[in-house]
């Protein structure tokens, strides 16, 4: 053993489960991180963007001539100037975008505020925003549209000319019926708002391209996906992708907004290979909460159906979804969303039909959770008013329709396969962790007492999906002794150069300081998906657990046929070959065999990770503000790799559902302007100091899928504490009809003013 | 977020500072802490054409007590305030605004007299000034000359400080031994904006109120002082129900903008709920000491 692996305490192999420290977070804490910002390459301008302060309106004119006299600008552009600059790629293709095409530059009509209308590039930042700010954009102010339900009616503004607001209509399941509603024996119904929210990475995007003399390209991306924004960028600058290099180097957070091929990318990488000088453009926060993607943003009406006894029967759900402005990223998250909408319970009957709508708002786009916790919140919430209808506590409710571990792997109405898990024993855990009854005993109390402080406890049981598509995996045994675990997984904050090594020490018996991961670069890693919708462990982690058992066998085959040998007389333990008396060490193997590198590409199918949440909060009566006491958080990630990483991950993501739960909303103004003069003083993020006492409780399921065990564990935090949370307010507040996210003081002091102006109602003769 | 561009001096006195103000008349700005200006100047809402540093001006650094006064200069910072500059009660209220007031990195650099200068109408130290009666000494190239603090605030971001003008120090009247202080906050994050601020410090002699000051922020284009609300404490015990209804009458003065998450109806309602609960902690600051 060497002295490396004693300072973890550890044996050599057996790294699953431990605790092992982040690898680039000594880096990261003392600011030696490297960011697209830090980079130094000779000769690179910077560029800036001339943005819409409108919403909506006819591009009439863009003015250059005072910007170009600058001194200090190399170029001003408008679209008028680039014909040839390609427009924004989609996530995906797909019909919808059919005659809705978004140019990277505005060209007759701007559909936001914040859209993209002219560049400015020169010898630093400073310099070009001198020249954004004297150029000039005139614009004849059109009418706009802010709400997805109200954009679908008939006299709504048409965003695109002869085309429906409504670029896609997607549904599962079979419409119910009004004979149905009518004769069901309960049947709850509501509306619910979730807000545009800004995904606010610390770092903003982050884009670098220098052309090559060879007529390739090379390009620095703060971004999740580094071989699908190499594909993108070949094919519209037709470019071979051998010529086309991405590289992520350290990355402050992305939480979705950074998978895309964005607008400004193309325009910066256009005018690198335009003018042959690198272009480097940095984001700043005002255009990051402005012009980069929002996240959630639609309606939601529910109907929720059960007997008597409170066994839910049917769920409806149809929802308007906000695309935004461009309907290129906003799409993708209503199948997560459709696919979840069963829950974790057994209702026979599900119905649910999606529109999504474009708006003159910023474009929206998966944001860490991406569908799920839309899903998990219409459902959670509607769950809870049927309890009170029928006098159940919420816990017993959901007793009653959890899906029995025995059933499982179960699938939904909707078209989803859950594989494995305990969702009564997760209820059950996390009822206990929170002290439920206690609680119960004491919102009683006080209710009795008449001391008019408002308590209430709310419960979300979620199940999610992780994973989708495949993942690329190798690891290389070197003769210096040390392995190479090179993965398409891209880290974004993950932690993948501690995690994917302790996979693959562990698999191969070696010292993991021996393993060095090798990801974010696409000449490094030929090719690969990257980290969004938790799928680098289940499935980039996976892929790597296999190449690491797949050399270990092609080791034992080199052997076999180094000795002239049978492989079944080949042995190997940590790292060590044996056959008969003879060993060998994987190095020695090297130098007398060649290189040694398996691949492998794994495509498992979905994982669903699930668990339960409880929020014990309080209401201040006078001012309406919300404490929360208490929040317990039981997840199933399934197999643990590096509990501290999964501890990071629950935090991060419950600090985010918090954040939609009681802060965050990209607030707008009637004609479409953002109201966010101060930025992040506008747009409330939770931060530390909003940290309540939470309590993480684990459950640990491996997932049946997959050789390694992982199913994921990104964006728990998120889909579970809004419902939790909002459950729990609307519980202190007496179930008040429409409560809507974000509970800010003024919107809990509202609803208290309408309890007692009802409550006076009633005691009128 | 780039600052437009801009040059920058700077000065070792405030004769220097004036007279470098008076070089750029109506397009110089007085560097202090930087906390707002800056953050305006990246915005490029403000774009001075040049910045005058004051910050090596050492005699604006001193806090002195001297009768019956606080005189605090340009540059004191708001965390020199965090542990009481004064026994007087006052040192107590200065103490827990402090505390309000952005968070650790901005207290170590923002200055009292740069919020009064930036004017934001839910600024805590500008609600301060108005409720104690502040003078706000001004140097310009025609001398000094000091407004007091009811006058000073015009309007949101606008004040009487004219062009080529700098605030040297603010001149705070001690309270004297038998009074209380207090202050209450509503903001929706611990680092955010205050929604609504109410300052509040009780006289009381032989259990009755002699003086009451009430300085509410964010109830109007400035900070306003309630002074029905005052005038209805004099006389009175130091009674919950008397807040309560001073509170009430604290509302009646005020004239709110709307803002996200913060309409004009609740802002009003917060107002009165604030002043009462800063009377209360100011009669709990009495009591605490009786």
């Amino acid at each position: 053993m060497s002295s490396e692996s004693s300072r973890y305490g550890v044996e050599p192999g057996d790294y699953i489960g431990r605790r092992l420290p982040r690898v680039e977070d000594a880096r990261m804490v003392r600011g030696e991180g490297h960011y697209v910002a830090d980079l130094r390459v000779e000769g690179c301008l910077e560029a800036a963007f001339v943005r819409s302060s409108l919403a909506h309106g006819r591009l009439r004119g863009v003015r250059l001539d005072e910007a170009r006299a600058v001194p200090g600008v190399v170029g001003v552009w408008s679209a008028h100037e680039l014909p040839e600059l390609p427009a924004a790629q989609p996530l995906f293709p797909a019909e919808v975008l059919e005659g809705r095409d978004w140019p990277s530059l505005a060209t007759d009509r701007v559909r936001f505020a914040g859209q993209t209308v002219a560049v400015v590039v020169a010898e630093n930042r400073y310099t070009a925003e001198d020249g954004a700010d004297a150029v000039d954009v005139e614009v004849k102010e059109l009418p706009a549209v802010l709400d997805p339900t109200k954009a679908t009616t008939a006299d709504a503004p048409e965003l695109f000319e002869g085309l429906s607001n409504v670029v896609g209509e997607w549904g599962t399941g079979e419409d119910i019926g009004e004979d149905f509603w009518k004769n069901a024996p309960v049947v709850v119904e509501a509306s619910y708002r979730q807000p545009p929210l800004a995904p606010t990475s610390i770092e903003g995007r982050a884009f670098l391209a220098r052309p090559e003399e060879d007529g390739g390209l090379t390009v620095w991306c703060s971004h999740q996906a580094p071989h699908r924004l190499r594909r993108d960028l070949s094919s519209v600058f037709e470019i071979p992708q051998q010529k086309v290099r991405v590289v992520v180097p350290d990355v402050g957070g992305a939480f979705g907004g950074k998978s895309e091929t964005f607008p400004e990318y193309l325009v910066v990488a256009y005018l690198a290979l335009r003018l042959g000088r690198p272009v480097r453009w940095v984001e700043d926060r005002a255009e990051a909460l402005a012009g980069a993607t929002h996240g959630r943003g639609q309606n939601q009406r529910v109907r929720l159906a059960a007997d008597r006894d409170g066994r839910m029967l049917a769920l409806a759900v149809e929802v308007d979804a906000s695309t935004g402005a461009y309907p290129h990223y906003g799409f993708a998250p209503l199948f997560n969303m459709l696919r979840l909408l069963a829950g974790v319970y057994k209702t026979p009957r599900i119905y649910a039909r999606v529109r999504a709508v474009v708006t003159n708002t910023t474009p929206t786009a998966p944001y860490r959770g991406a569908g799920r916790p839309e899903a998990a919140y219409a459902v959670e919430r509607t769950v809870d008013l049927l309890a009170r209808r029928l006098d159940l506590d919420p816990a017993e409710i959901r007793r009653r329709n959890l899906i029995p571990p025995e059933a499982l792997p179960y699938e939904t109405p909707t078209g989803a396969l859950y594989d494995s898990g305990d969702y009564p024993t997760a209820l059950d855990k996390a009822l206990e962790a929170a002290d439920y009854e206690s609680w119960r005993a004491e919102q009683r109390r006080r209710l009795e007492s008449g001391d008019g402080s408002l308590l209430g406890i709310g419960i979300s049981c979620y199940v999610e999906s992780a994973g989708v598509m495949e993942e690329y995996g190798a690891v290389e045994a070197r003769a210096d002794g040390s392995f190479l675990a090179l993965s398409g997984a891209s880290s974004t904050g993950q932690g993948h150069e501690i995690t994917f090594a302790q996979v693959v020490a562990s698999a191969l018996g070696v010292d993991v300081e021996r393993v060095r991961v090798v990801e974010a670069d696409t000449d490094a890693v030929p090719r690969g998906v990257g980290s969004f919708a938790s799928r680098s462990m289940q499935v980039g982690g996976a892929a790597l657990h296999r190449a690491a058992l797949g050399l270990v066998e092609e080791a034992r085959r080199r052997t076999a046929n180094f000795f002239g040998i049978s492989v079944e007389e080949v042995g190997y333990r940590e790292g060590m070959l044996f056959a008969g008396s003879e060993e060998l060490s994987l190095p020695e193997l090297v130098e007398r065999t060649g290189p040694l590198r398996v691949e492998d590409v794994f495509d498992p199918p979905q994982a669903f990770p699930y668990g339960c949440y409880v929020a014990v909060v309080e209401v201040d009566p006078e001012l309406g503000n919300v404490r929360v006491l208490r929040l317990v958080a039981v997840d199933d990630c399934g197999l643990v790799i590096n509990p501290m990483v999964v501890e990071g991950q629950a935090y991060g993501s419950i600090m985010q559902g918090l954040g939609q739960a009681l802060y965050e909303e990209v607030p707008y103004d009637a004609a479409g302007r953002h109201l966010l003069d101060y930025g992040l003083l506008d747009y409330l993020l939770p931060t530390f100091s909003e940290l309540p006492p939470v309590r993480l409780e684990e459950m640990e399921t491996p997932n049946p899928n997959t050789p390694l065990g992982a199913k994921g564990v990104g964006e728990s935090g998120c889909i579970g504490v809004p419902p939790a949370v909002v459950n729990a307010v609307a519980d202190a507040l007496g179930h008040p009809a429409d409560l809507q996210m974000p509970l800010t003081p003024e919107t809990c002091w509202t609803a208290l003013c309408d309890r007692s102006a009802a409550r006076s109602a009633e005691v009128r003769p | 977020m780039k600052p437009a561009p801009f040059d920058y001096r700077a000065v070792g006195s405030p004769q220097e500072a004036v007279s470098a103000l008076a070089e750029r008349p109506g397009e110089a700005r007085v560097l202090a802490g930087g906390q707002s200006l800056v953050l305006e100047m990246n915005y490029r809402r403000e774009r001075p054409k040049l910045l005058v540093d004051i910050n090596g001006i050492s005699e604006l650094e001193r806090i002195e007590e001297e009768g019956g006064v606080l005189w605090v200069g340009a540059l004191v910072r708001h965390r020199d305030f965090e542990e009481p500059v004064s026994a007087d009660p006052l040192g107590r209220l200065l103490s827990r605004v402090s505390r309000y007031i952005g968070h650790p990195p901005i207290r170590t650099r923002g200055t009292m007299a740069g919020s009064l200068a930036y004017a934001h109408p839910v600024a805590e130290w500008p609600a301060v000034a108005v409720a104690l009666d502040a003078g706000i000494e001004l140097l310009g190239p025609d001398g000094p000359r000091a407004v007091s603090a009811g006058d000073f605030f015009l309007r949101p971001f606008a004040t009487a400080c004219r062009p080529g003008e700098m605030i040297t120090g603010v001149r705070l009247p001690l309270l004297g031994e038998n009074s209380g202080v207090g202050f209450a906050e509503q903001r929706r994050t611990q680092a955010s904006f205050a929604l609504v601020a109410a300052v509040a410090t009780l006289t009381v002699e032989d259990g009755t109120i002699t003086a009451a000051r009430i300085g509410l922020a964010g109830v109007a284009g400035r900070p306003i002082r309630a002074r029905e609300a005052e005038e209805y404490l004099l006389g009175s015990p130091l009674s919950a129900e008397a807040f309560a209804e001073a509170g009430r009458r604290a509302v009646r003065e005020t004239d709110p903008l709307p803002e996200p998450h913060a309409g004009v109806a609740y802002r009003r309602h917060a107002v009165g709920v604030l002043a009462g609960r800063a009377l209360e902690q100011a009669a709990a600051d009495l009591e605490g000491r009786a």
